[in-house]
């Protein structure tokens, strides 16, 4: 667990509280990490046929890290598989039955069932890796298209290594019908599934939709035959339990899985224990441990049954404790690469998100006794990593909710959660209706339900796949073409091999920029190579996106998403009522600050020429420190509230999303949209990307989704603010597409504050923390993370004064910019903030 | 018309209630020794060199007509007897390490930047702080300024350390929502000695705002600030005659009495202006100290719960 616990410390000022023996021990054992005895790792199961396949990499295109390690997870994970005796007629199934029978025999008969003591919930180990199911010449098809010379791999890397960014076709991301399921239990969808299938007819029985109901019909008495395996255990240690409380549990536990998931839960331990054996399934169907697949908003659709049991007497810490042992589960998502350390290469959280408060129909306010019940839960937990939660707050938001979320925020040093900002996210939404023509299906009278996935990305809930991670595109590559008319600013070199290749010429020809004479010439050409590295980013996802339809069927999981059963269409074929597929646009700032600085320094102030600008960034900067000191400090920056800079912001966004809405998937039909996570890839691509007209060199950090560059915050939150939701579009009264507000981003837009612990400081600044965010609800974005100024990041402050040029820090009564003040106070600063906050 | 100001505060949270944008206006009518700003003091632009952001290039120097500026290897020596403060070393220093203190803006431009923060306003019972140096130096440009703010419905507050023409003030008030003034010493001749200014047209000016508040819509509220300054204002005798003084005179008319605690924060400034400052090593104070001026202020007859310490204090000793 060496990954999760390096995260964990970054909030040790935090300590858990008020956790019960129980989930003290739980915890405790959780976080032992790879010591545990019990683990969920993963496990591969095999048809033990030599053209079998079991590990897919398509998930993992979005993950750089990875790429090194793909040949060898192929094999080894391969080489590891166990052997499960295939049923007489295996091989006379359509591919989605095979795979859904396959899958739930490895859940219901081979993979090992637990429960840890005192667990109040079953379900432990999920994490498979299982057989494709393909037949030989399927296989054979399939190797060649994505492991072939011009495979979706080679793509792929050709892609990443030119510094474009990364696209494959990725689990998970979407809220599965969890409420739906809830209330109908999993025999409710399966006899659904059953009479489609009769509605087809007799003539049609073989259909490629009948094969897919049938797979899922399939899939859907999975969760039943689990819970009954669980059961069993769980009766057989009831009787040799000594503890007459515990055996009481035991016995509870047995008679809940006796009911449900197959039977609609009737209280909430009920609930809880449906709700987690119909999550963990999911990951189990796609193979992969939970990235952003999502609970929605749980406050919402888990309180009838919090009331039930409140109204039968149910202690409420009792429903907590429930909910702690379901907060222990959702984090074994991590065991899967256990002994690999770091995640398996990925460095973030998963991103099982909760969506907690929010806006109901006609602006009022969600917020109930239950949402307070999450937030003492992530309280008394944290810090944990999962599941993520993610409070929505809006123009309605009541004070007891902010003061809540404040004082965690406080106590936190930083924000255990995300905000998500009602308004702004829900215009998005309404934009994407529009552009998608889907006004029936998202509109005002229903777009208040949508939630978050991952880690903000906006989606409606139950029926939508929005492939919220899958297409991650460097912006900024549109302005190296535009500066060399097309090719590499410089020749790609193998860092491993050591090779260097020619330069490549993959954009459009759109002329000499040494021969343009206005900057309207100069955007022209970008907006050029824009549409041009779009339709390259689409036509890549296009090689994994087809295998995935062709190749890699999620039976269990088309059975929670709405349009599945009535297309009778796998989800991975576009079948979801909402299929998008979003592009997060990454460099954003760095791409319009290269904007700006081409047009200040070449156009307006004639500080250098074109060639002298293009010859500076081949020389990486090198040699031309006045010229990147120009750049970097005195051309305009987005983020300062400055109108004119935002501005371009505003043309950038416009012309890349218009030209985003103008794309769809060739082989599933799924529509475009636009949205800016980046999540870590404006670290790591900033050693690919060459140096940026806007001073920076190559190897420096790039824009953060639609942060401001870093250090070009000058002018504080506020302005920051501004400035991000500027870029989104704004409000126009009368003419938003949510109320007043715009926001061309329906995917939703990641947005980082760090404050000053000053802010929090007492209860007077406490208010005005609190009258900043409901500004940011009225100017800013979709969403936001609040961190907290700590002494770690002065001291990286001292050593890297450049980066951050905006921080200010603040005595009470006196604020003075971190980098400009001297050594010894600095030091000064450092010491007073380690040991009491500023 | 056109105003001096040597900064802009987004996002302030010191300057009055809520979230405010403060503006400081350049030129003050005190020059008290232990002052936070020092570059607020004289009403001439002034150049300063940062010297974590100078990459050492030297265009400053080479562009300087005067010969004012030398790099030398303890920094930018600036000879203020030479430099008349053209800015030509400000715009030719490519990182920002030249700075101007000291910017005439007009009031449009500075106007539509002071509504941008209008939600974060709006959300906070905040607004637009005029400060400085003494903004009422400037009283026309703060009049105008002022006057506009408030007919875009922005909450307005005049903060003054007093030391003004009556006029000046008078044409100001009506367009302040709220006055925050700076009271230091109850004795005169030691607020001749801190600050180069007796104190008694600043008490008069005290009054004469008390006393204008009653008949007139604005200002609708008063605060008092006093800045706790080891060796000269915090002293226990200093802070209750300075309590008896408002309680006699002022009555009701304030709703807030601040006493602000000293930090050394801004010794960099001085450097930068090449100034000596003798509060350059005083360390802050202790909680201790500064409880014990807070518990006399909020004896000396000035109603106790008015009466607020801010500003951080020293931990450990």
């Amino acid at each position: 667990m060496a990954g999760s616990n390096a995260q964990v410390k970054e909030h040790s000022v935090k300590e858990p509280k008020g956790l019960s023996p129980r989930i003290e021990w739980l915890r405790d054992y959780y976080f032992q990490g790879a010591e545990r005895a019990w683990n969920n790792e993963y496990t591969a199961w095999t048809t033990g046929d030599p053209w079998d396949e079991v590990y897919d990499e398509l998930s993992f295109y979005i993950v750089p890290e990875t790429y090194a390690f793909m040949q060898t997870f192929c094999s080894s994970y391969l080489q590891a598989a166990r052997k499960v005796p295939l049923s007489g007629n295996f091989w006379d199934l359509s591919l989605p039955e095979r795979r859904a029978w396959f899958v739930k025999e490895v859940m219901t008969k081979h993979l090992p069932v637990e429960i840890l003591p005192g667990d109040l919930i079953a379900g432990g180990r999920f994490n498979i890796q299982a057989s494709m199911c393909l037949d030989k010449k399927q296989a054979k098809i399939r190797k060649k298209l994505v492991q072939g010379k011009k495979g979706s791999r080679a793509e792929m890397k050709w892609f990443h290594d030119h510094g474009y960014g990364n696209a494959g076709a990725t689990s998970g991301h979407l809220v599965p019908g969890y409420e739906d399921v809830l209330k109908k239990g999993w025999k409710g969808v399966y006899d659904d599934l059953a009479s489609r299938l009769d509605a087809l007819g007799p003539e049609n029985q073989n259909s490629p939709q009948a094969n897919q109901l049938k797979a899922m019909m399939t899939a859907a008495t999975m969760p039943r035959d689990l819970a009954a395996r669980y059961a069993s255990l769980i009766r057989d240690m009831e009787q040799k339990e000594p503890d007459p409380n515990r055996k009481e549990e035991l016995a509870r536990m047995a008679a809940n899985l006796d009911h449900t998931p197959w039977n609609p839960p009737r209280d909430f331990w009920e609930a809880i224990q449906a709700l987690w054996l119909t999550h963990m399934l999911v990951l189990s169907d796609e193979n992969y441990p939970g990235p952003g697949v999502s609970f929605g908003r749980v406050d919402q659709y888990l309180l009838p049954y919090w009331e039930a049991s409140m109204a039968q007497g149910m202690d409420r810490e009792w429903g907590k404790e429930i909910l702690k042992c379901f907060w222990i589960h959702a984090n074994t998502a991590y065991d899967a690469m256990i002994r690999t350390g770091a995640n398996g290469g990925i460095t973030a959280g998963y991103g099982q998100l909760i969506t907690l408060s929010g806006m109901g129909p006609e602006g009022t306010d969600l917020t109930n006794d239950l949402t307070y019940v999450f937030l003492e839960v992530i309280d008394e937990m944290s810090p944990i990593l999962e599941p993520k939660p993610n409070v929505r707050l809006h123009a309605n938001t009541p004070e007891e909710l902010y003061d809540h979320i404040i004082d965690m925020i406080a106590e936190s040093q930083g924000a255990p959660f995300l905000l998500n900002f009602d308004e702004r996210s829900m215009a998005g939404m309404m934009r994407e209706a529009e552009k998608a023509g889907r006004q029936d299906l998202i509109n005002a009278s229903n777009v208040w339900q949508y939630a978050p996935v991952g880690c903000l990305e906006n989606t409606m809930v139950g029926n939508d796949r929005s492939g919220t991670v899958d297409i991650n595109l460097n912006l900024l590559k549109a302005v190296e073409f535009s500066l060399t008319g097309g090719a590499d600013l410089s020749p790609y070199k193998d860092t491993v091999m050591g090779k260097e290749y020619a330069i490549d010429a993959s954009g459009i020809p759109t002329g000499d920029p040494t021969e343009f004479t206005v900057f309207e010439e100069f955007f022209a050409a970008f907006a050029k190579q824009t549409r041009h590295i779009i339709k390259k980013a689409m036509d890549l996802y296009e090689t994994s996106e087809s295998v995935r339809a062709a190749y890699h069927p999620t039976p269990y999981l088309s059975c929670l998403v709405k349009g599945c059963a009535e297309k009778g269409r796998d989800v991975t074929q576009g079948g979801a009522e909402l299929s998008f597929v979003t592009i997060e646009a990454v460099t954003f700032a760095t791409t319009v600050d290269s904007l700006l600085a081409v047009k200040y320094l070449v156009f307006d102030e004639k500080i250098c020429t074109m060639a002298e600008l293009i010859q500076a960034l081949k020389d990486n900067w090198e040699g031309h420190d006045i010229l990147m000191a120009r750049a970097k400090f005195k051309a305009p920056k987005y983020g300062r509230d400055d109108d004119e800079a935002d501005e371009m912001a505003s043309k950038v966004m416009d012309l890349w999303t218009e030209e985003t809405w103008k794309h769809k998937t060739q082989s599933t039909g799924r529509q475009a949209r636009p949205g800016m996570l980046s999540w870590n890839y404006w670290v790591g691509d900033g050693y690919i990307l060459h140096a940026s007209p806007d001073g920076r060199p190559k190897g420096q950090f790039l824009s953060n989704a639609i942060c401001p560059t870093n250090g070009a915050d000058i002018n504080g939150p506020t302005s920051n603010a501004n400035s991000v939701g500027k870029a989104l579009g704004g409000r126009k009264p009368g003419k938003g597409d949510f109320g007043d507000y715009l926001n061309s981003l329906p995917n939703g837009a990641s947005h980082t504050i760090t404050f000053n612990p000053s802010i929090l400081a007492d209860p007077l600044h406490k208010e005005k923390f609190k009258a900043y965010l409901k500004g940011y609800v009225q100017n800013g974005g979709t969403a936001l993370q609040i961190n907290m100024l700590d002494a770690d990041m002065l001291r990286d402050a001292q050593k890297n004064p450049a980066d951050y040029r905006h921080l200010l820090v603040r005595i009470t009564g006196y604020n003075a910019y971190f980098t400009s003040i001297g050594k010894e106070l600095q030091d000064e600063v450092i010491a007073r903030l380690s040991h009491e906050g500023l | 018309m056109q105003g001096r100001i040597f900064s802009i505060q987004r996002m302030s949270t010191e300057d009055g209630p809520g979230i405010r944008t403060t503006v400081f206006l350049k030129g003050c009518s005190l020059s008290c020794t232990w002052c936070h700003n020092p570059e607020s003091i004289s009403a001439l632009p002034q150049v300063q060199w940062i010297g974590s952001r100078c990459i050492g290039c030297r265009s400053c120097v080479e562009v300087c007509p005067h010969n004012a500026l030398e790099l030398t290897p303890k920094g930018m020596q600036i000879d203020r007897g030479l430099c008349e403060g053209c800015g030509g070393c400000v715009d030719e220093c490519p990182s920002t390490a030249m700075e101007m203190l000291g910017e005439d803006r007009t009031l449009e431009d500075l106007a539509a930047e002071l509504e941008k923060d209008r939600a974060y306003f709006e959300s906070s019972g905040g607004g637009v702080t005029i400060s400085g140096g003494e903004p009422a130096l400037q009283a026309d440009f703060a009049v105008s300024l002022l006057r506009i703010c408030q007919e875009k419905g922005l909450h307005t507050a005049l903060d003054t350390c007093g030391m003004v023409k009556p006029a000046a003030l008078e044409s100001i008030l009506p367009f302040a929502t709220m006055v925050l003034f700076d009271v230091k010493f109850a004795d005169s001749s030691l607020h001749k000695q801190f600050t180069g200014a007796p104190n008694e047209q600043i008490l008069k000016n005290l009054g004469l705002i008390a006393e204008y508040m009653q008949g007139h819509e604005n200002p609708q509220e008063l605060w008092i600030r006093t800045p706790l300054i080891p060796g000269a204002t915090a002293a226990k005798e200093n802070i209750v005659n300075i309590g008896r003084f408002l309680a006699n005179n002022l009555r009701q008319a304030f709703s807030r009495w601040e006493l602000c605690a000293f930090n050394n924060l801004c010794k960099d400034k001085y450097t930068r202006l090449g100034k000596e400052w003798d509060f350059a090593e005083i360390p802050l104070m202790t909680q201790e100290q500064v409880s014990a001026l807070e518990s006399a202020a909020k004896e000396s007859g000035v109603n106790p719960e008015i009466v607020f310490a801010t500003g951080a204090t020293r931990s450990g000793e």
